[in-house]
This record gives structure tokens, C-alpha cells and sequence, in this order.
């Protein structure tokens, strides 16, 4: 079954492999993809329809039904900022739609304080070869980014 | 069944890095390996899904207990637990 993934923010898709974190630029988290987010303030969006097992303010799981997980992470060592300039929209348990807004956060506070915005996307505990379609270039919040077989 | 009891010393928890060596050590093992939270409400997860790792968030000083069972589950659980317990 194909499972579209949407861009939870707009900005640019780029590879996994152009995040400047080698724990996702190797994969060691999961195939995927990442978006370098415009710089302004908005929501972060569920990329997939599901319940959000793990919600940090900096980054959340939500995992389908078919019980696939895909990881949003909020920018690149975020965990350091404690919380600072993220708002929950939404709490751990609650079931969310693909394309419902699950963070606040504004991608140039972030760069401002020295830290890049890009915002990996993860499909967990699957080869990369599950990994389809995955767009490169502009994309609007809700967009599909990559496909999951 | 072999277990090991591990106070967790990295300063993000088993996240990020610390929780996908983890899982990738656990997964080249050919039994189940489990890992479960002390003072966590929840059964024992797969400590081969990152999905049950990352939804574990086990924190900074948190202890955990990794338990596998046959041929070679000493050697798994002492590689797993010396990444649990790396600063």
C-alpha cells in the first residue's frame, strides 16, 4: 500500500542526504526526505494521518493505523533550545489528520540563533527502498514529499 | 533469558544518535531484544523499531532494562548496553 507523505512546511525539499546532521544525512534514522523551510513563521504540519505517539516541541512521531511512524524534526540540534520559540498544537495521544497543524514555530528565530531550520521528514523502521517519488525543489505545506510502499 | 539494568547517560536520552546506533546494533541481532523503561508503565517494546525507541522517550538518567534470550545475548546486550550508557 502506497502511503503519501506530505511536506509539513513549505520551503524546499531536498535530499536526506544534504542535512547537515550525519545522523540523518546517513540514514541512520530512516529513509526519507528534508525541507529547507521558508523563513517565516507558521505551523508544522502532520505529514501523515495517524496518533502522535512522540510529541517534543522540537520534534514528533505520529504513526498510522497500519502502524508506519514518520518522524518530523524541527530543525537541526533544536533539542539544545528546550522548548524556546516551539508551541504544541496538539498533545501526545491525539489522533491527527495528514496536513493538520501539530507545531508553532518560526524557522528564522532558528537560524538566528545559529541553528539550521531544514527539517527532516523520516520514514521509521523501513529500507530505503520503501522510499518513493520524493520531490526535490519548492513545495507548499501539504504537498506530497515522498510516497511509502 | 539474559537482562541488563543501565542508567542512561546521554545528555539527549536515547534520541537522535544514542537511539539509532541502538537500534541498528539491535537489529543485526538474531534473537528478540527488548527494552523496557524502569518506573515506565508500559510492557517491554522492540528495541529493533526506532518507532518504539523514539515513542519509549527514555531521558538523561533514565534507567532501562534490555533483556534477550539465546546463543550470544550476553555479547548483544553488553554492545547495547555501552552505547546506553555512553555520555
Amino acid at each position: 500500500m502506497l502511503t503519501p507523505v506530505l511536506a509539513p512546511m513549505a520551503g524546499a525539499a531536498i535530499s536526506l542526504s544534504a542535512v547537515p546532521d550525519p545522523v540523518f544525512s546517513q540514514a541512520m534514522v530512516g529513509p526519507g526526505a528534508a525541507i529547507d523551510p521558508a523563513r517565516e513563521p507558521g505551523h508544522a504540519l502532520a505529514p501523515i494521518s495517524g496518533r502522535i505517539v512522540k510529541l517534543h516541541p522540537h520534534a514528533y512521531v505520529i504513526e498510522a493505523p497500519d502502524g508506519r511512524g514518520v518522524l518530523v524534526h524541527l530543525g537541526i540540534d533544536t533539542v539544545q533550545l528546550k522548548g524556546a520559540g516551539f508551541e504544541p498544537l496538539v498533545a501526545e495521544g491525539d489522533p491527527v489528520r495528514a496536513g493538520q497543524p501539530v507545531v508553532s514555530w518560526n524557522p528564522a528565530d532558528v537560524e538566528a540563533g545559529g541553528r539550521s531550520p531544514i527539517c527532516p521528514v523520516v520514514a521509521l523502521d523501513t529500507p530505503a527502498s520503501a522510499v518513493l517519488r520524493v520531490a526535490a525543489g519548492p513545495v507548499h505545506a501539504g504537498d506530497e514529499l515522498f510516497q511509502w510502499d | 533469558m539474559a537482562e541488563r539494568k543501565i542508567t542512561v547517560e546521554s545528555e539527549v536520552g536515547l534520541h537522535a544518535r544514542p537511539a539509532a546506533t541502538f537500534v541498528q546494533t539491535a537489529t543485526k541481532a538474531a534473537m528478540d531484544v527488548t527494552i523496557a523503561k524502569m518506573g515506565g508503565t508500559g510492557a517491554p517494546v522492540n528495541a529493533k523499531s526506532i518507532l518504539s525507541v523514539l515513542a519509549l522517550d527514555v531521558r538523561h538518567g533514565d534507567t532501562i532494562i534490555i533483556t534477550a534470550d539465546g546463543e550470544g545475548a550476553d555479547a548483544v546486550l553488553d554492545q547495547l548496553a555501552a552505547i546506553a550508557s555512553a555520555t
